[in-house]
């Protein structure tokens, strides 16, 4: 079983290093999103973008994760690998690991780039730590919404554009942009709302284990859980054929 | 590999279909519906091991269908497949260890290289390591795609790409390998060539089921065919037999007598 998990997460991970377009999404974007906010913001509130970032450039693993899976059962490829002993399980398995792995880095890229601009997070290394699992649960809250949304796609370009329908609001209502009495009804359905807040907390020099961190981690944490196994049943329905 | 004459290739499916007793697949009353079409009727095949097996039939006359649930794509609607002694419905994942699959469309990771991609797939079968290079590299030679292996698949033509599908199909040496369409798409010398590859694939005891559109190429290369129409087994046995029964001189006239009958009965 291990053998075909990491065979497949390092297919998955050269499919991102390969193609410049989800190279550019996955480990660039975020770059270019920190230096572009941090330069514009620099000394007058990046500190209020900057956790919104760490989730921002997680959202968009909803398109990748959508364009993938759309793209396997197009070219048939599905159905090859559904051929061989591995399991749906497995193969969903090692998307969620490729795609915590890049959310990892983009974490990383995200960090290095603020810190350069001059943004200096509180919370120490549980702090970091602690942001590094916020984002992971919301990466896998990510691969079940472009699971979802490989479901209802024809193709990788109708995956595209639906994608949106989960990323706009996140990127909305739940990363940096401040929030009104109506948006905040909606962000409170949203993952990323709960990670932005919490890692702003975090980052912000609260106590790391105070209640307000640990509701939140807790409300993440079941997120990911039903998205997924509704990312993972809707898919196993409707989203092979 | 020396090009192989078709009457060679003929002689020695005669010879051999007498030797097959034991089944390789066995399917009994097999039905597959889609909502109120039905793809597949009352489906009842033996195949023998280590026979070449040829399921012919115009578009849309249920060989993929027929295929698709061989290899546990599908679920049948009704019926049994037992292949190798084992029960499709609850020991798929013996059987998937047993077959090897070469889709019609060349199925390909394209921003892997071809040895990559083969090596993915010998992973998701769980093959020892050496064991799998061996096999990589003799598979590779053998169809020619040995220089081209560390190129990427993307800029492949479409006959390399093809037998790369072929290499990929058979890296777990599967002891029952499905073709659907190999050869379709393909020059007459690439088709020979890739005639030449399943012939020697015959000699090595696999039980090979080929779907094509390709008379001739059923008539060269197989045991025994089976001509499927509207999901229904319409004739069956060796090309030989069916031309005799048919009274017509290849089997391409067999194939257009027993479906071109059937259209004008529809009509």
């Amino acid at each position: 079983m291990i053998q075909r998990v990491f065979a497949l997460i390092n297919m998955q991970l050269k499919k991102v290093i390969r193609e410049p377009a989800n190279l550019f999404l996955n480990l660039l974007f975020p770059a270019v999103l920190a230096l572009v906010f941090g330069l514009s913001f620099a000394g007058i509130g990046f500190e209020m973008f900057a956790p919104g970032l760490y989730a921002y450039a997680c959202i968009f693993i909803i398109m990748t994760v959508a364009q993938s899976f759309t793209d396997d059962r197009e070219l048939g490829l599905l159905k090859r690998i559904n051929v061989t002993p591995t399991t749906s399980g497995q193969f969903i398995g090692s998307h969620i690991v490729s795609n915590l792995i890049l959310s990892i880095i983009q974490v990383i890229i995200v960090f290095i780039c603020s810190i350069l601009i001059g943004y200096r997070p509180l919370g120490g290394i549980y702090g970091i730590l602690l942001a590094f699992v916020f984002i992971m649960l919301l990466s896998i809250c990510s691969v079940g919404l472009g699971l979802i949304t490989a479901s209802i796609s024809k193709s990788a370009g109708v995956a595209t554009g639906l994608s949106f329908i989960f990323i706009l609001p996140q990127m909305f209502f739940g990363t940096f942009i401040p929030l009104t009495p109506t948006t905040e009804v909606i962000a409170a359905f949203l993952p990323s709302y709960y990670v932005t807040s919490a890692i702003e907390s975090i980052f912000g020099g609260a106590a790391i284990f105070n209640l307000e961190i640990i509701s939140k981690l807790g409300i993440v944490a079941l997120m990911a859980v039903i998205i997924i196994i509704l990312g993972v049943v809707i898919f196993k329905k409707y989203g092979k054929k | 590999m020396e090009l192989i004459n078709n009457e060679k290739l003929k002689s020695n499916s005669e010879e051999k279909v007498e030797s097959y007793t034991e089944k390789a697949i066995i399917v009994k009353n097999l039905e597959k519906r889609f909502d109120e079409i039905i793809a597949v009727n009352d489906l009842n095949l033996e195949i023998r091991k280590g026979e070449l097996f040829g399921l012919l039939g115009p578009n849309g006359a249920g060989k993929t269908t027929t295929i698709n649930m061989l290899v546990g794509l599908l679920k049948p609607t009704k019926g049994s497949i037992i292949i190798d002694g084992l029960n499709i419905k609850n020991e798929l994942q013996k059987i998937k260890q047993l077959i090897g699959l070469c889709p019609q469309e060349p199925s390909v990771f394209k921003f892997l290289n071809g040895r990559e991609n083969v090596q993915l797939f010998g992973n998701l079968y769980e093959m020892d390591k050496k064991e799998m290079q061996e096999r990589m590299d003799k598979l590779f030679e053998i169809t020619g795609l040995a220089e081209a292996s560390k190129r990427k698949a993307k800029g492949y033509s479409g006959g390399m790409l093809r037998q790369l599908n072929l290499i990929i199909a058979l890296i777990n040496d599967p002891k029952i390998l499905y073709l659907d369409e190999p050869t379709v798409g393909m020059d007459p010398r690439a088709r020979r060539k890739s005639w030449e590859f399943i012939g020697a694939l015959k000699n090595q005891n696999k039980t090979i089921v080929l779907t094509t559109h390709y008379i001739e190429e059923a008539e060269v290369l197989c045991d025994r065919v089976g001509i499927i129409d509207y999901g229904e087994l319409i004739a069956l046995g060796s090309p030989k037999e069916l031309m005799k029964q048919h009274q017509a001189k290849n089997l391409e006239e067999v194939f257009l007598k027993i479906t071109g009958r059937r259209i004008l009965e529809g009509m």
